[in-house]
């Protein structure tokens, strides 16, 4: 059984997907979890608290996806992280467009964010470097190719499902994965190509 | 709110890297590499000689295992160390007199076998 406080917290998310954060007010989150709002006032005194609990769950849960960096050695493992991400910017897409706001002092989780964006470009990069040694990926051919390659996958994870909503096309974890995978693919050499054959296309059509 | 705590990104660029390579990239080895373990026969034709040397404060006892055959084939063992250099030699002596296939001490490691140019 959950916590008030964690229904709350689920509560806040659901609603702040639906509405957008600015036009979700306490009554309705504490109507959607059920409780009066005097009880919503004892767990949290005021909307901002509630918020910072927010980002904090929602920083969490996306430090515990780059947690799973190589858990183990295959192209499976960043299939299932790419997963993962699908899944955290599907629950979480009000989150994005948070950022892009003008604030004239930086707050502190979009400082928390900006790390963590920041973390998952690195591990990008660094995965790209491991596929290379494993002999997944063909060498680099020219200079930064697999710095701005990253940073490609990079946009496809974090605005695939953004772009869905703007062109108002229903998101799907397939078409998700092909489209970040498309961009590995044709750097692949052959024993790379055979590996995700084997781990993961074959796996797509089940 | 938990205080915040943000990473260097050359220091995490380089954890990365440690984290790749935590699996090996080499191939499996063969069987026959771990022959010099298993193939041990050539030491019932050696002779065993002692070695005291000083070694961290202390008189350390060495035995050198020296093929007849081939002399360049041998190994060096630590068995053991002591204060004294008199119980280390006592100690040394009679360690070689355990482990060598004759306590007499008949086989020996002739220095011609070894072959050395003199020019």
């Amino acid at each position: 059984m959950y916590s008030t406080k964690q229904r709350i917290i689920e509560a806040s998310v659901r609603l702040f997907n639906e509405n957008g954060m600015d036009s979700v007010r306490l009554q309705q989150i504490a109507e959607e979890v059920g409780i009066s709002i005097g009880n919503l006032a004892y767990h949290y005194k005021n909307k901002e608290m509630i918020v910072a609990s927010v980002y904090e769950q929602v920083i969490e849960e996306f430090n515990e996806i780059l947690r799973q960096y190589l858990a183990n050695p295959t192209l499976a493992d960043f299939d299932s992280q790419i997963s993962q991400y699908y899944h955290f910017f599907l629950r979480n897409h009000f989150f994005l467009p948070e950022f892009f706001k003008n604030n004239r002092t930086q707050l502190q989780h979009q400082a928390e964010w900006q790390a963590c964006i920041r973390k998952m470009n690195i591990q990008i990069r660094s995965r790209l470097g491991f596929m290379v040694v494993q002999g997944y990926l063909s060498p680099e051919t020219s200079d930064e190719l697999y710095d701005v390659l990253s940073e490609q996958i990079w946009m496809s994870i974090a605005f695939f499902v953004p772009k869905c909503n703007l062109t108002g096309q229903p998101s799907d974890e397939g078409a998700y994965k092909k489209c970040v995978w498309g961009l590995i693919k044709p750097h692949f050499t052959a024993h790379g190509k055979q590996e995700f054959y084997n781990l993961i296309q074959s796996y797509w059509w089940i | 709110m938990k205080p915040f705590f943000d990473m260097d990104s050359a220091a995490y660029r380089m954890l990365m890297e440690g984290l790749n390579r935590q699996y090996s990239f080499e191939k499996k080895g063969n069987l026959a590499d771990f022959a010099v373990y298993n193939d041990d026969l050539w030491l019932a034709d050696t002779a065993v000689i002692q070695n005291v040397h000083r070694f961290k404060g202390e008189w350390a006892v060495d035995l050198l295992f020296v093929s007849i055959h081939t002399p360049l084939r041998f190994i060096r063992r630590h068995i053991t160390s002591h204060p004294c250099p008199k119980r280390a030699l006592q100690k040394a002596e009679y360690m070689r007199r355990l482990a060598a296939k004759d306590q007499r001490g008949t086989l020996v490691a002739k220095v011609e076998l070894l072959k050395l140019c003199h020019n």
